[in-house]
């Protein structure tokens, strides 16, 4: 399972331009976006600037994008040669899916990181609190691995790399929409509402939040076993589905 | 001797309609370099991804090594090692660092590792580019890095898909070359896919041709071009006036199955030209003739295929089909 890590970081060693440009994105989210909405005064954000609402959200909504476009890589692997052999491996399946849903979490967390210093400059406020930040981005490295997870199992499925790349869409987008990345839950329709309650990023969105920006930790724990019940579901169904992916 | 796979009846039918081995049988015994011969779609691929416990058989059975593939999947993957057809190795990571990925899957212990690992990059004669991206390696250095992963764990045998498919004959000698090294050293059985008729003839100690999901014809490249009927030998004699006696001389030579003249051309059907030769110029040379120019006609693999398959192997567009297509696979 570490293995799977360790190519992540090697591969990240020698070519970060990725990461730089999805960084771009979220950027303009929090720069553009966020100063303008902040103007209209429109949405209610308990009292913290909007710019700063929407931080922790915009960040989680890239490293999802990463995540879920991890599958992609599993479709090339799939094409090439890599995924027959490596299920000629004695590695299981479920240490290879886990393995590799991790691995993007670590991509993930480069992804937050280079958020942090451009949120910095812009004048975002975190709780200068270090377990805090640690917490958020252990957080974010497990959702990211179930995100990952979704999307291995969306790739054994969906074997070419365009219905792939319409898939991939077709679930990040609804999923940060009905979350309360952009707008606390409150706002939105009942039935939206109802929606995001099995939303797993709402639930991400709101830990992280709490731990950088509000400091309001009284939905941590609730927040924290929605995480590893989605992770613990989606390893198992995705390293079910895998040995289809060669098939 | 050891069997190393045995597969017996084996069917493959893909989603119920396509039937990509019927009734397969097959014996491989242990250490030799086994080829599996045939054109495009006669089941080779299929045959290789059941031996290696990608796909389960429709009917049939298969053992690697007294395992069955359909039960034993993870006891068989511990022994074998696998080089798909398609590119197989991260493009985006060093030569070595494939290498150190594959030994960490594999368990390789800490303390070998580093000497294993160089060790085959040695072997491969990789070691100049060992840290380099593979991105920047030639399709034969791609190709040597993925049979170098392969051989990292010692198997006890290596199922090799199509090994030398888009090489140059250069790169292809180079790769067969180490193969032939690895296997005397350590025993290792190869099993390999080949259309490549001379890679089979040269290469192989038993070799199976596939035809549309059957084994056509089974044996050593020597037995199956002998089946054909033998070798001819022809002299072309000087003077047209041999002695009249000169062919049945000949003919009494035991391994001579028969004698054919055409003008002064005296034809001679044997089992094996190379050691006939020398006595059948002993003979003439007793009887006061002599030959004035010598040529033996050999049946090739590619005769074989014709009589069992009933077709040549067609082998251009394909090769360029997969060349192209690992291309596109390298560029991402």
């Amino acid at each position: 399972m570490l293995v799977m890590i360790e190519l992540e970081l090697r591969r990240l060693r020698h070519d970060r331009t990725e990461i730089y440009f999805r960084a771009v994105q979220p950027i303009l989210w929090i720069v553009i976006y966020g100063p303008v909405m902040s103007g209209v005064k429109a949405i209610p954000t308990g009292g913290v600037p909007y710019t700063d609402f929407i931080t922790p959200g915009v960040m989680i909504q890239t490293t999802t994008f990463v995540s879920i476009f991890y599958g992609l890589m599993m479709v090339w692997e799939r094409d090439s040669g890599i995924l027959k052999k490596l299920l000629v491996t004695p590695a299981s399946r479920y240490s290879t899916v886990i393995g590799r849903s991790m691995a993007s979490g670590v991509r993930a967390i480069f992804q937050a990181l280079i958020i942090l210093p451009i949120a910095l400059i812009i004048g975002v406020r975190f709780i200068p609190n270090p377990v805090y930040f640690t917490l958020a981005f252990v957080i974010i490295f497990f959702a990211s691995g179930g995100f990952a997870a979704i999307s291995i199992l969306v790739a054994s499925f969906m074997k070419t790399r365009e219905r792939f790349m319409g898939i991939g869409q077709a679930i990040i987008m609804p999923l940060f929409f009905a979350s309360n990345a952009l707008y606390p839950l409150q706002l939105m329709p009942p039935l939206l509402r109802e929606f995001s309650t099995v939303n797993p990023l709402s639930y991400v969105v709101d830990a992280v939040r709490g731990l950088l920006i509000t400091g309001d930790l009284s939905n941590l724990l609730v927040d924290l076993i929605a995480v590893a019940v989605f992770d613990a579901v989606l390893f198992v169904v995705a390293s079910i589905s895998f040995r289809r992916i060669i098939e | 001797m050891d069997v190393a796979v045995q597969v017996k009846g084996l069917v493959k039918i893909y989603d119920g309609k396509v039937k990509a081995l019927d009734g397969v049988d097959l014996t491989v015994e242990v250490g030799e370099a086994f080829a599996l011969l045939g054109p495009n779609g006669a089941g080779k691929t299929t045959l290789i991804r059941i031996l290696t416990t990608q796909l389960k058989p429709t009917a049939g059975e298969a053992y690697v090594f007294g395992l069955n593939v359909s039960h034993d999947g993870g006891k068989i993957r511990r022994l074998v090692s696998y080089v798909p057809q398609e590119m197989s190795v991260w493009t985006d990571i060093s030569g070595y660092e494939n290498l150190l990925i594959y030994a960490k899957i594999f368990d390789v212990s800490t303390l070998k590792r580093g000497k294993i690992i160089d060790e085959v990059l040695e072997n491969m004669g990789l070691t100049q580019v060992k840290h380099d991206l593979v991105r920047t390696y030639s399709g034969g250095m791609i190709r040597r890095l993925e049979i170098a992963c392969a051989m990292l764990i010692k198997p006890k045998i290596m199922f090799l898909d199509e090994p030398t498919i888009g090489l140059d004959p250069a790169a292809r000698k180079v790769v067969w070359e180490r193969l032939t090294v690895f296997k005397k050293e350590y025993g290792v059985t190869i099993f390999f896919n080949t259309h490549y008729m001379d890679e089979a003839d040269l290469y192989s100690d038993n070799i199976a041709i596939i035809d549309q999901g059957k084994i056509v014809t089974m044996g050593t490249a020597e037995e199956l071009k002998h089946s054909l009927g033998g070798e001819i030998i022809s002299f072309m004699l000087e003077g047209s006036n041999f002695k009249s006696e000169l062919p049945n001389k000949i003919r009494k030579l035991g391994f001579v199955k028969d004698i054919f003249i055409n003008n002064s051309n005296l034809n001679v059907l044997v089992d094996n030209a190379e050691v006939a030769l020398p006595h059948i110029i002993d003979v003439l040379k007793n009887e006061g003739s002599s030959a004035s120019k010598v040529s033996i006609t050999k049946p090739t693999l590619d005769d074989v295929f014709l009589k069992y398959a009933g077709t040549r192997l067609e082998e251009k567009g394909r090769i360029s089909d997969v060349t192209h297509m690992r291309y596109m696979i390298r560029k991402g």
